[in-house]
Parts: C-alpha cells; sequence; structure tokens
C-alpha cells in the first residue's frame, strides 16, 4: 500500500461546522455556521408545535362560538391542517427570508448554496422534500401500531434513511437541501471588542519592555490570536475564584513565553500582564509586517529563513 | 494621541469603525422589521455600506492579526449579505410568474413524459378492463377494499344507478367530502408517485399503472350491467380533471427519474437539480388540479345529476385544461 509523503508538520483541523467557501455575488468568501442538527430538530419540532396551537385555537374558538355547525368546523380545521404543511413553510420562508417561526426562536436561516438570494424555486422544492422526510413517516410513525409487519420494515428502512443522510452528510443537510442547494445556518452575532493594539498604544505600555527581532521569530498567528483571547478577558465581571486562576494563567503563560523566546530581563511580579500587552503588541506589528512581505506564520511550526 | 503610534492594522480598524456600527445599526433594524421598514436614505446607506464592509473584510484578512476584528467583520458581512440579498419579490408577483409562465411552459417542456404516463394510465385501464372480461373476480384482487365501498362484483345494476345518480347530499355533506377527499386516496397517490419517480421511474410507473388497473375494472364492472355511459358520464365530471392531475404528477415524476437514468453530460446531482425546477412546478399543477377535482366532485356532481351535462362540464374542464397549457405566457416580458 502506497502512503502519501507526511505533508506540513502540522495542520489545524478543518471545521466541518463552517462553511467557509461561501462566495457573494461581491466576490469576497464569507462564514457562515453551520447549525446543528438538534436546534433544526428543535426548531421543526417548535414549528409543528405553533402551527398546530394556533389551528387548535381556531377550531376550539369556532366551535365555542358556535356559529358554524360542527362537522363544517371540523372541515375547516382539516384544510387548515394541510395549508399547515408545505404551504406554510414555503410562504414563511420567502417572507421571511429563509426564517419559520421556529426558525426564528432558534436563531437559524436557510440560505442558498450558489451564494445568491433564496430563490422561491429553492424554498418550495426544499419544503416539498419536507413532506417525504417529516410528515409522511411522522403521521406513520404515529399509526405505526396499527401497521402490519412489512409496512413497519419499510418505515423503520425509511426512517433510518432520513435520519442517516443530515448525520452523514458534510453541513448536515437533509435530503431537502442537498436538492434545493441551500444550507440551514445558525444567524450570526457581532460583537466587536476593543482592539488591544489601540488600548495598548494609548496606554503607552509598549515602551516598557524592549524585544528584539530574536525573540519575536518563535511564534504565529495561532499563538498571538490564542494570547489576544486570554488578553480580552474583563478582569471586572469574573467572580474572585475565576480572577484568581486568571491570575495565575497569566503568570504561568508570561513564564512560558520569557523561556521560550529566551527573554532574560527580569519581570517584576506587578508587571507581568504589563509584558505581556507589550509582547502582543510588538509581535503583532512584526507578523503584521512579516505577512505583507509575504511571509505569513500560521503557527510556532513556521519554517523562518535563518 | 496622534494616529502616528498606532500600527498599520489599527489605524485601518480605527478609520473604519464609526461606518460599521451604521451598518450593523442598519442590519439589526432590517432583521427586526424587515428591510421595507427602511428609508430610501437608508436603503441606499445600505448597499454603500455593506460593500465597503466585504471591501473591508477582504482587506482585514491580509493586514490585520485582529482576532476580534476579523470575527466582528465576518459576522457583520453575513449578516449584511443576509440583508441584502433577501428575496425581493412580491408574493402576488411570484404568484403571478408561475401561472401565467412556470406552469404552461413546464407542462410544454415536459410533454413527452406527459404523454408517456398518459400511455401508462391507459395500459393500465386496458390491461383492467381485459382482466375483468376475462374473470370477473380480479376486481376483488384489484380494487382496494376502501375505494369500493358499496360497489363489488355482487351489486346489481339498480344498487350500482344509485349511487351514481345519487342526490340527497346537501351541501354540508358536500363541504364534508371535499375536505376529506384532499387526504384522501389520489392525493396520497399523486404525492407518492411524484416523489417516488427520483428512484430511477419504476415506482411511478408502477403506481400509475396500478390505478389504470383500477379506473379499468371499475369500468368494465358497469359495461358488465350495461351502464356503461352512465359510469362514464359520473367519472367524467371530475374525473377528467383528477386523472390529468395524476398523469401530470406522474410526468414530474418521470422527469426526475430520467435525469437520475440519463443524466448527459451533467453529474446525477446536477441533472437532478436542473430538471427539478419542471418537476416541481408539475407538482404544484397537480395539487392544483386536485383541488379542483374535488370540488367538482363534492359539489358539481351531486347538483349535475343528467349524464348528458355531467359530459360537458366534465371534458369541457379538460379542454379549459388544455387551452391554458398550449396557449398561455408564450412571450415572456423582456425576451424578444
Amino acid at each position: 500500500m502506497s502512503r502519501k509523503p507526511k505533508q506540513a508538520p502540522r495542520k489545524h483541523p478543518i471545521d466541518r461546522r463552517v462553511i467557509s467557501d461561501f462566495l457573494p455575488p461581491e466576490g469576497v468568501p464569507i462564514r457562515f455556521e453551520v447549525a446543528s442538527i438538534g436546534a433544526r430538530f428543535g426548531a421543526q419540532l417548535l414549528d409543528i408545535l405553533l402551527t398546530g396551537l394556533i389551528v387548535l385555537t381556531l377550531f376550539v374558538l369556532l366551535i365555542m362560538s358556535g356559529i358554524l355547525s360542527i362537522e363544517i368546523t371540523i372541515a375547516i380545521s382539516a384544510l387548515l391542517f394541510f395549508a399547515l404543511r408545505v404551504p406554510y413553510y414555503v410562504v414563511a420562508e420567502l417572507l421571511w427570508n429563509g426564517q419559520t417561526l421556529g426558525k426564528r426562536i432558534t436563531g437559524l436561516r436557510v440560505i442558498s448554496g450558489d451564494g445568491r438570494s433564496l430563490s422561491a424555486y429553492a424554498v418550495t422544492i426544499r419544503n416539498m422534500m419536507k413532506e417525504m422526510e417529516v410528515f409522511v413517516p411522522g403521521v406513520y410513525l404515529l399509526a405505526a401500531p396499527a401497521l402490519d409487519g412489512w409496512t413497519q420494515l419499510i418505515l423503520l428502512v425509511w426512517v433510518v434513511i432520513l435520519l442517516f443522510v443530515p448525520l452523514r452528510s458534510k453541513r448536515n443537510r437533509r435530503l431537502g437541501d442537498i436538492i434545493a442547494n441551500t444550507y440551514v445556518v445558525n444567524l450570526p452575532r457581532s460583537v466587536l471588542l476593543p482592539d488591544l493594539a489601540r488600548t495598548i498604544a494609548q496606554n503607552k505600555v509598549s515602551s516598557e519592555f524592549t524585544f528584539l527581532p530574536h525573540h519575536l521569530d518563535h511564534y504565529g498567528r495561532y499563538e498571538l490570536q490564542t494570547l489576544e483571547t486570554l488578553l480580552q478577558v474583563n478582569m471586572n465581571k469574573l467572580d474572585p475564584a475565576a480572577r484568581d486562576r486568571h491570575v495565575k494563567t497569566i503568570f504561568k503563560v508570561a513564564s512560558t513565553i520569557a523561556n521560550r523566546i529566551e527573554f532574560n530581563e527580569v519581570i517584576p511580579e506587578a508587571k507581568t500582564r504589563r509584558f505581556l500587552e507589550s509582547f502582543y503588541h510588538t509581535q503583532r506589528a512584526y507578523l503584521e509586517n512579516r505577512k505583507l512581505f509575504g511571509d505569513a506564520r500560521e503557527d510556532k511550526f513556521h519554517k523562518t529563513d535563518a | 494621541m496622534s494616529d502616528a503610534f498606532l500600527m498599520r492594522s489599527a489605524r485601518f480598524r480605527k478609520e473604519r469603525e464609526a461606518d460599521w456600527k451604521r451598518l450593523e445599526a442598519l442590519i439589526t433594524r432590517v432583521e427586526k422589521r424587515g428591510l421595507n421598514s427602511l428609508e430610501f436614505e437608508q436603503a441606499r446607506d445600505l448597499a454603500t455600506l455593506y460593500r465597503q464592509a466585504m471591501n473591508s473584510l477582504s482587506l482585514a484578512r491580509e493586514i490585520s492579526l485582529d482576532k476580534s476584528l476579523l470575527f466582528y467583520l465576518e459576522s457583520l458581512c453575513a449578516r449584511a449579505y443576509l440583508a441584502v440579498y433577501a428575496p425581493q419579490e412580491s408574493l402576488r408577483g411570484l404568484m403571478a410568474r408561475l401561472f401565467i409562465y412556470g406552469m404552461p411552459g413546464a407542462v410544454r417542456r415536459c410533454a413527452p413524459q406527459i404523454l408517456i404516463a398518459f400511455l401508462t394510465l391507459g395500459l393500465g385501464a386496458l390491461a383492467g378492463y381485459f382482466l375483468f372480461v376475462e374473470d370477473p373476480t380480479w376486481y376483488n384482487t384489484i380494487m382496494p377494499p376502501e375505494l369500493a365501498d358499496t360497489r363489488g362484483i355482487n351489486s346489481s345494476r339498480e344498487d350500482l344507478l344509485s349511487v351514481i345518480y345519487d342526490s340527497e347530499r346537501d351541501a354540508l355533506a358536500a363541504f364534508t367530502a371535499f375536505a376529506s377527499f384532499l387526504f384522501s386516496h389520489n392525493t396520497q397517490i399523486a404525492i407518492f408517485i411524484f416523489s417516488l419517480g427520483v428512484l430511477v421511474c419504476l415506482p411511478s410507473f408502477m403506481l400509475t399503472f396500478y390505478n389504470g388497473l383500477v379506473i379499468g375494472v371499475f369500468v368494465a364492472l358497469h359495461i358488465d350491467r350495461g351502464i356503461g355511459y352512465d359510469i362514464a358520464a359520473w367519472l367524467s365530471i371530475h374525473g377528467v380533471t383528477e386523472l390529468s392531475a395524476i398523469v401530470i404528477a406522474c410526468a414530474g415524476g418521470f422527469t426526475l427519474g430520467l435525469a437520475v437514468l440519463f443524466p448527459g453530460e451533467l453529474t446525477r446531482g446536477e441533472a437532478l437539480r436542473r430538471s427539478g425546477r419542471d418537476a416541481v412546478k408539475l407538482a404544484i399543477l397537480a395539487a392544483i388540479m386536485l383541488v379542483v377535482a374535488a370540488i367538482l366532485e363534492g359539489f358539481f356532481r351531486q347538483i349535475v345529476q343528467n349524464p348528458e351535462t355531467r359530459l360537458i362540464v366534465g371534458w369541457g374542464i379538460g379542454g379549459l385544461w388544455l387551452a391554458y397549457f398550449l396557449l398561455v405566457g408564450h412571450k415572456r416580458p423582456g425576451t424578444s
């Protein structure tokens, strides 16, 4: 058996739960987070419950009001239940830009796989397939005890296949999604934390410690951004125990970095954080500069010329 | 302090941050209340700011290692994309397009499949008829019991006639019949015939053929009792529309199945996606025709008792369908 030669020493595992090659017409790829199967199941369940509840309330109100006879009320409710299946989902996803009531509550959204806007056709076909994927098995499952053995077996196989498709599919797509070329994603939330480089520059921290080029050749993007995450933690929001832990982590990280880059000055205990901030600032400026010159360093395993 | 002390990526961020915040406020508004809630200036700004943000994102990926900035821009652009590229068409416009261009066009394009489906149904009916002629007990084998209700091989001519000319149902019963019809046999069959077409046509073919068989033995039973004309009229009033609907659903299934069988130069998935466009329109058309058939069956079959009128109404509506398929929506606006 032939083996491929070993590639680069380490690669960050590609996250299967993220769509990173989604290309809008502007030509800049953007990222979407794929909705989990649990969230999608929840949204579907909420949709069924909510719409069912609406029809049920209407039904009870009609009966209580006594305007129409019971047979007609039943007939109207039956028609409404029919409209609740495919038409409700199609109209809701068209009018609310890829969201139904359940998806609104769980924060999910349907997007079109080709980077254009969601077409009426895509919405229609993905929800027509829902008839085969969700409602028909669902209705038969409720009636399962009354069915004969063969029908139960076929039903079981059908349900297992249907469950298997989104589990095996790379981006949790069900059959309808695959045919319509749509994805269901989490609605992104945007939080903008302050720019560390700016706060550090404003506090004039950067001039306290001096780093030389050989100090800065050790780390790459990954370590820099991990350090950023650590420094972005808001100490005031932590409870005392967590704050203690955080302070200890800062000490540990600082000593590890100092060892690794062979920084020989003594770092006073009170200035540990300042040391890290200063290092972050200088390291980021250095790495960004290297990147501009075509030497993008992914992590500490990068190759240096030296 | 002056910007000169800031590194390049921090300056980049400082200069643009206000615009991003403005874009975020606009998007939040669109997400909550829809694109229509924006003023003209706001809508114009949304488009400009969106493009700027996209620009910033692609630039930031090159020059900045600021993780919080990158994450923020990624999510901001994703949200802005969703807000800007929302489906713009109104429901009414969509419906008009579907009825005027979409469905008749799909029928014309899928004419071969529809013909095959018609032949399948016809073959089934012929086979059913001859089977009955050979041995009437085939009726019990072929006819599903829930469809036959009281009509079996032991029914007399008078029993059958009384079902055909039964005027005792009032409007209420008619409406209930209509509602229950929607969930009944034919709608189920149409759904199955359509969606099983994906499995290389075979299930669609078998189900349509079987449906033909049922009609064949049913008609044969009545002809045997000498009331062929009456049953033809009774079936025609809704059957012309209803059987056409089943045939169209079957043609939709065939379209999908043919794409799987003969994808040509495309991959199977791609072929399926392309033929899906017409197939879906056929399925919607079949659903609408089934509703029309249900109204005809629920109301008119009881009101109209005269076999000649029944024939005229049934085939007249069939002719209207044909005219709709053949004549409507040949020219699209904007195409010469």
